[in-house]
């Protein structure tokens, strides 16, 4: 059997590779010889990046067109690129951008596609994909039919590993007239950083509904300070407007896998495991003894995060 | 004008139990509209409040009676569902085939539907539509204006907001920071008993077997690592509860 083509769809920060390319390089490497596609404007930094870990090729479309919410110009040069080259499989990191180039593409190859994946593997023709569902619960999805399969893959599925190589540039033509593009960015407004690194912190106090209000949060900021930790929040108070989106943990937040996450009034709705399932302890505080998120708790307490957070805060400091 | 805004009914997901033994999530899951969806639903509602000559069709692919009624209730003229088994595969692309068809034949300026449901959750279904249909498609709308035939529309990114400008036809896909979508009124839920829901077959809408042929299948649902059963503290003091947190932390040498 050939060796399988897997590419890898890689997004820049900066001026580098975003971290998830680069662990999904770790994943191609594993399926076969791995390539990235990259349709930015980029540095000889960022190819050699790919190159030093692991894409033997990146196919690499050097055209500005592609800087802004680019889904269409992507698309169109992405499935001539299939069409030319067909690789096995294609994966993609949990971006809102990748998603949206993904589904778009999906919809014009009629490609099999499989989301938020934790780990995928070939038997033989079929790709097999571990999905969470919910609480503890996986399932295992299978793709068949023609090639090539789309994946989205979850961030920190797989470790990046730096093995040191060097890709050959494939360029890849414009397929799209400027023109052409429908969608126009008009301006783009960034948000002020605000709160802490919740993907690098070791230790994350996150709130939910069952904090009642939005001052609440206080509490959890200063238990967070007491263990060196930063503050998270679930959908259902982001989207209430208690603390801004860069807060939000889960499948449309930010994945996170910290050595101790504690869950103050969160109730565990699918969406919120998904981006803390990782966590190798978690501590959960809530009123309802039949919260979802006691079914990955470590160690739960059902009762009155109000009361408790505090007391907790208090004992810490007085170590 | 017209709107088509698409809605699913999906199992509550604060509700949501599973059957370890089935592999499944336990039958009798109380069913609700999908959250986001109704923010495309007020979104479409607030368009035609503004411009008046504005025809809205809620779509449904799947059980979605009360779904719909709901959006009969809230201000749509009329709705359309699809239920066939044949399309209940659960694989996006199928219901992005199946959409397409309902909206091919029903025509539309403009569609709206919610980012992602909170079932499946992949947020795949507007783009995909979006590529069968050869229009654009904005993700992520939290704000929507329409002025003199255009659409000004801002998405969230991971580090800022972005404003859009497209012309219709398009589909927009929408956060929950869009809006506050309306419960129905007295007066709306009474007019929505005479407002007529279209029912659609995979024959009705002219799809060929093998554009329902799903290429995805789910296993059973388990666990994936089997750890040490978590330790759940109830009816504890405060203080107890208090030094049984501080143990854990000291023992796991969290502290």
């Amino acid at each position: 059997m050939a060796t399988r083509r897997v590419w890898v769809w890689t997004e820049l920060t900066d001026g580098a590779p975003q971290r998830p390319a680069l662990e999904l390089l770790t994943a191609a490497r594993g399926l076969g010889e791995a390539a990235a596609v990259l349709l930015a404007p980029a540095g000889d930094e960022a190819i050699a990046a790919l190159g030093a870990h692991g894409a033997a090729v990146v196919y690499h479309g050097d055209d500005a067109i592609y800087t802004q919410y680019a889904v269409e110009p992507q698309v169109a040069a992405l499935a001539a690129l299939i069409e030319a080259e067909a690789p096995d499989l294609l994966l993609f990191p949990s971006t809102f951008t990748a998603r949206d180039v993904l589904a778009r593409l999906a919809g014009r190859l009629g490609a099999g596609v499989i989301a938020n994946a934790t780990s995928v593997r070939f038997e033989g023709d079929r790709l097999l994909a571990t999905v969470p569902y919910t609480g503890a619960y996986v399932a295992t999805v299978t793709l068949e039919g023609p090639a090539p399969y789309l994946v989205q893959v979850r961030p920190k599925a797989y470790p990046v590993e730096p093995v040191g190589g060097q890709a050959e540039v494939r360029p890849v033509a414009t397929a799209l007239d400027p023109a052409a593009c429908r969608v126009q960015v008009v301006e783009t407004v960034p948000q002020v950083a605000e709160g802490p690194n919740l993907e690098e912190a070791e230790v994350i106090v996150a709130g939910g509904r069952g904090l009642g209000k939005a001052e609440n949060f206080r509490l959890l900021e200063e238990l967070a300070r007491q263990l060196g930790g930063a503050v998270g929040a679930s959908r259902a108070v982001v989207d209430a407007g208690w603390v801004p989106y860069s807060y939000q943990i889960g499948q449309t937040g930010k994945t996170v896998k910290p050595n101790l996450y504690i869950a103050c009034g969160i109730s565990g709705a699918i969406q919120h495991l998904a981006g803390m399932k990782g966590s190798k302890h978690v501590i959960a505080i809530n009123q309802d003894p039949d919260a979802a998120i006691f079914e990955i708790a470590d160690l739960g307490v059902v009762g009155d995060v109000l009361t408790i957070v505090p007391k907790l805060t208090e004992r810490l400091a007085g170590r | 004008m017209k709107i088509v805004v698409l809605v699913k009914q999906v199992p509550d997901p604060n509700a949501v139990r599973f059957d370890p033994r089935a592999g499944d999530i336990q039958s009798g899951t109380p069913q609700v509209a999908n959250e986001y969806d109704l923010h495309a639903m007020e979104a479409a509602i607030q368009i035609k409040e503004q411009q008046g000559d504005v025809e809205i069709v809620a779509v449904s692919l799947g059980q979605a009676r009360e779904t719909l009624n709901r959006c009969l209730a809230m201000g749509a003229d009329r709705a359309i569902v699809v239920e066939d088994a044949a399309l209940a595969s659960g694989d996006s692309a199928v219901t992005a085939k199946a959409l397409a068809a309902v909206l091919r034949a029903e025509g539309f300026d403009l569609i709206l539907v919610g980012q992602e449901t909170s079932d499946g959750g992949t947020g795949s279904v507007g783009p995909a539509l979006a590529a069968l249909l050869d229009v654009p498609v904005v993700s992520n709308v939290v704000a929507l204006e329409k002025q003199d035939g255009r659409l000004t529309v801002q998405r969230e990114i991971e580090d800022g907001r972005q404003v859009i400008d497209l012309a219709p036809p398009a589909i927009l896909c929408a956060l929950s920071g869009l809006n506050e979508p309306r419960y129905p009124s007295l007066k709306g839920i009474m007019a929505a008993r005479r407002k007529p829901t279209e029912a659609k077959s995979a024959a009705d809408l002219g799809l060929a077997d093998d554009a329902a042929q799903s290429r995805v299948s789910w296993g059973q649902l388990f666990v994936e690592e089997e750890t040490a059963e978590g330790i759940i503290l109830k009816d504890v003091d405060a203080d107890s509860a208090v030094d049984q947190l501080v143990a854990f932390l000291q023992e796991r040498k969290l502290v």
